[in-house]
């Protein structure tokens, strides 16, 4: 995405009722490097493509929180067993079998969790106060575009959004 | 493209679902009320029982096993196809679980709070239930990692755990979207909290779709693991009836009959209450009842191995345990769950009756009647009849178990209640997921 320009002082929100509008909106958006917001009802392949190609790292807590729980899982298992060693059945004190189910299931418990965290740190929520620029209709049926501009590019940006069938664009101190 | 109507819109979708949540009617009171009675009936039996002794139950020796263990086992399989239906079918993208899996994943986590009663009803000192978890303790001791019980309370808490992060996750922009067409300020700020602020942008939804396909595969594994984990507290011991390698995949089909049942059963009225047809269709309920046919068949091979087994293994025990099930005193437990799980799904073969809703709500029901009595059959008849003749023993349940067994049914009714008048109880995001995008040059153009 572009550089973020720190003197802009214009918030710019306007809302779309169809992706292709949004989508040619974007498209000179990027062209004129300017940084901006996409508020969508759902996640929507084409504007994810345009805005957020990369890869998103939730993953990596994944895969350390399960590789975490499969160590814990068994530690407890063998740690706790050893230190009270109650031999059933004739198995082993260690049975690595036994334990499987335990390190399993704290695989996937640990996997979860670190999965969820992850989402709260990359995602970062939860968000405490309401972002300038959201409203209540692009979780409903509108698309959001929110960015920033220097006041005298304003008349140009409106003129812009206009031709992308732009709705209900609203221009207001970016402080 | 879609497996929903065409017609649907995004704001047509948001104004069905978000429907649902408008003030209770009256209709909804009456309900809510007698589910009340039911949960209070169980909470009195149940506080008897602890005022009074585990002897007020029907349970003795040889029979340790009866209704509170049915019962754990009958809410731990009504859970299982909630995750099926969420995270397996979400892995395979069938498009037809989209309308049907909230209502899915919510009875999955309400069946696994009932079900986790069960355990702790069954003590005789359920104060002391915490005994089963591995915490450093002054006695100095650890519980057993090899006893498939502890098994049991890693599996069903692992299990919670997760079917409830994944339901709330997949809540979340559904709680958004419901925050920002609510008009109480109750709910205004309840929704806010509950959807933890949510606003989706771009770089939100690139992790939460991230995030939500990697919860499915972790749930995934749980839906083969869990009731897998529960059936080996049958099949590591050596009861005849009980000690069978088939177990596992039997319990695993078992489960998900017997849940898919249990969503028809809570979807059909709900649809006919809020008046929801465009969203879930006569096509949702033929795929469902397939997916009935397909788990009865596997149930009713799975009746017919363990004869088989029985047979072949030359176990006078065996034999003796697969003789007494269908014509020994508890004969009519063997047929009610024989007729419910393996004749009547049959008749949906019919393609007409696969979206006979009164059928199918009439079959629902009668489905978990036999499941529920499948599980009586494992305990009871196994432990009514083992080695010894001197040892074979009775079992009659007492009222107390059965105001329990109500009183569950009272707990989940008002979990799913309060559930469906609070929370979106249909996939508002999803559900527009798989819509087409509304674009001018066409797709969902009648978007407005």
């Amino acid at each position: 995405m572009s550089t973020i320009r720190s003197f802009d002082n214009r918030l710019v929100i306007a809302s779309f009722s169809y992706v292709d509008d949004l989508l040619k909106a974007i498209d000179f958006l990027k062209s004129k490097g300017i940084d901006f917001k996409v508020y969508t009802p759902c996640p929507v392949p084409e504007i994810q493509e345009s805005v957020e190609n990369g890869w998103s790292g939730v993953r990596v807590f994944t895969f350390l929180g399960a590789v975490l729980g499969l160590v814990a899982g068994f530690a407890l298992a063998i740690l706790t067993s050893l230190d009270w060693p109650l031999r059933t059945s004739a198995k082993e004190i260690v049975s690595i079998p036994g334990f499987v189910v335990v390190g399993y299931e704290l695989t996937i418990l640990l996997g979860g969790l670190a999965t969820l965290f992850g989402l709260f740190v990359l995602a970062k929520v939860p968000v405490i106060f309401r972002p300038v620029g959201y409203r209540e209709e692009f979780s409903s049926d509108r698309f959001g575009l929110v960015f920033k501009c220097l006041d005298e590019e304003v008349k140009f940006f409106l003129g812009r959004l206009r031709d992308c069938n732009a709705e209900d664009i609203e221009v207001r101190d970016s402080f | 493209m879609a497996s929903t109507d065409s017609k649907l819109t995004y704001a047509l979708v948001d104004k069905l679902v978000l429907d649902t949540l408008k003030p209770p009617t009256q209709g909804w009171y009456v309900l809510f009320s007698i589910i009340l009675l039911l949960l209070g009936l169980g909470v009195f039996c149940w506080t008897y029982q602890i005022l009074n002794g585990i002897g007020m139950s029907g349970k003795s020796n040889p029979v340790n096993w009866g209704v509170y263990i049915t019962t754990f086992v009958f809410w731990v399989g009504i859970a299982h196809s909630g995750t099926l239906i969420s995270a397996v079918l979400y892995l395979f993208r069938a498009k037809f679980r989209m309308p049907i899996y909230r209502i899915a994943e919510a009875m999955t986590v309400f069946a696994v709070l009932t079900a986790g009663l069960f355990p702790i009803i069954h003590l005789g000192r359920p104060w002391t239930f915490y005994w089963l978890l591995p915490y450093p303790n002054q006695m100095q001791l650890w519980p057993n990692f090899r006893s498939p019980l502890l098994w049991d309370v890693f599996a069903v808490s692992t299990y919670l755990t997760i079917s409830s992060v994944f339901f709330f996750v997949g809540l979340i922009p559904d709680i958004a979207a419901a925050r920002d067409k609510a008009q109480s300020k109750f709910r205004k700020i309840l929704y806010s909290v509950a959807s933890l602020g949510w606003r989706g942008d771009a770089e939100k939804w690139k992790h939460y779709s991230s995030a939500y396909l990697l919860f499915a595969a972790f749930a995934t594994p749980l839906v083969v693991s869990v009731h897998s984990v529960v059936s080996w507290d049958f099949a590591v011991s050596v009861i005849p009836g009980w000690h069978a390698t088939i177990f596992p995949p039997y319990f695993v089909a078992g489960a998900i009959f017997s849940g898919v049942a249990m969503v028809l059963t809570l979807i059909i009225p709900l649809r006919a209450v809020y008046r929801l047809h465009p969203l879930v269709k006569n096509e949702h309920f033929d795929a469902m009842s397939k997916l009935i046919i397909v788990t009865s068949c596997i149930v009713g091979y799975a009746y017919i191995t363990e004869f088989y087994i029985a047979w072949w293994s030359n176990n006078k025990f065996e034999r003796y345990q697969f003789w007494f099930r269908p014509f020994g005193e508890l004969a009519v437990n063997f047929w009610i769950m024989f007729v419910c799980n393996v004749i009547l799904p049959q008749f949906l073969w019919i393609k007409s009756l696969r979206t006979n809703i009164p059928f199918l709500f009439i079959l629902s029901i009668l489905i978990n009647v036999g499941m529920w009595f499948e599980r009586y059959n494992i305990i009871l008849q196994s432990l009514y009849r083992d080695y010894l003749p001197s040892a074979w023993g009775h079992y009659n349940f007492s009222w107390l178990e059965l105001g329990i067994l109500a009183g569950s049914f009272g707990w989940f009714g008002m979990w799913m209640l309060l559930f469906i008048k609070f929370f979106p109880s249909f996939a508002i995001t999803e559900i527009k997921e798989i819509l087409p995008a509304p674009t001018r040059s066409g797709g969902n153009s009648e978007h407005h």
